[in-house]
């Protein structure tokens, strides 16, 4: 079933042009790569804040409320281009555990930076940042790391992408 | 420095241990692949919401001077990392960069552009800031400055393409 689901996404032909097309493969990977820059740089800037090292002389949900409309839309750049980059040879992601992994990382990092924006402004109420808070802006910046290191890891072990 | 001497430069550094054993080995080149971009992520991160916000997006909730304060610091950490996994990756295949077109591009136009154009907005940033409303100069600074980094990453993409 998600093995024919693959093989019916690579042989889409808006899917075959937009990888096999030279300049437009290359614009994939650009919009993959930047979008990265921007969801990544702008949500490790909160955790940071979160975990007392950068933007101390100012308010934590105010620096948030800035950067988390870049934050989104980074994971929509980077979500979109990936997921037809992904779809061109998708009979051979979906049965690649290093593949797996790096979506389940994302997939964790994506739910600690939802978790990150729905707790601020309570964590910001209190004097000092709670421990928890700290605790959980620092898992979210490793996870985000890890995200791209299992990114780097796909190619890197399966030889895909 | 002529072609030829380029080359042998590039060839003496991949031979060094340092850049053999992240070429060589299994685990060290994604390693310090995710050290470029993680570098690069903060780095650009912090770079285009500040260039977003002299183009005037997102500043209901803090002035572009209270934003730049905050990135500041992380935005040239973020460049440091950047450098030093880009380096180590330009190590490991040097004498191959040193003749690749988009390689030369990036490293010897773009880059160097880019980076002088956010030095001029980071020391300009505090006069704009002051001011009611952003200059117009700023706006145009900030939007030729995103677009400058849109084509570092697109140059960096390119650079298979011609290898």
């Amino acid at each position: 079933m998600v093995s024919q689901i693959g093989e019916a996404l690579q042989s889409n032909s808006v899917i075959i042009t937009l990888n096999s097309v030279g300049w437009m493969a290359a614009g994939l990977e650009i919009i993959h790569y930047f979008g990265m820059f921007v969801l990544v740089g702008s949500i490790a800037m909160v955790d940071l804040r979160v975990i007392g090292i950068a933007g101390q002389q100012q308010s934590a949900t105010k620096l948030a409320q800035r950067l988390f409309p870049w934050m989104w839309a980074g994971l929509a750049l980077n979500f979109l281009s990936g997921f037809v980059m992904f779809a061109g040879i998708a009979a051979s992601y979906i049965p690649d555990p290093t593949f797996h992994m790096k979506m389940w990382i994302v997939l964790a990092a994506v739910v600690f930076g939802i978790i990150v924006q729905w707790k601020l402004p309570a964590w910001d109420k209190s004097p000092t940042m709670p421990i928890s808070a700290k605790l959980i802006a620092t898992v979210s910046l490793l996870l985000w790391v890890g995200a791209i290191l299992a990114g780097n890891e796909v190619p890197a072990l399966s030889g895909l992408g | 420095m002529t072609d030829s001497s380029v080359v042998t430069f590039g060839n003496w550094l991949q031979h060094q241990s340092f850049a053999l054993s992240v070429a060589t080995s299994d685990w060290a080149y994604p390693f310090v692949q995710a050290t470029h971009f993680t570098g690069l992520s903060l780095w650009v991160g912090t770079t285009v919401a500040t260039d977003l916000s002299l183009m005037g997006m997102g500043n209901q909730y803090q002035s572009p001077l209270q934003l730049f304060n905050a990135l500041f610091v992380w935005n040239w950490i973020g460049f440091c990392i950047a450098v030093l996994g880009g380096f180590l990756l330009f190590s490991a295949a040097a004498a191959t960069y040193v003749i690749n077109p988009a390689f030369l591009t990036k490293l010897g136009f773009l880059i160097p552009v880019a980076l002088i154009l956010h030095i001029v907005i980071q020391t300009k940033m505090r006069e704009w800031g002051q001011q009611p409303k952003m200059p117009r100069v700023a706006k145009i600074a900030g939007s030729v400055e995103l677009l400058f980094w849109i084509l570092v990453v697109t140059a960096a993409v390119s650079i298979p393409y011609f290898g």
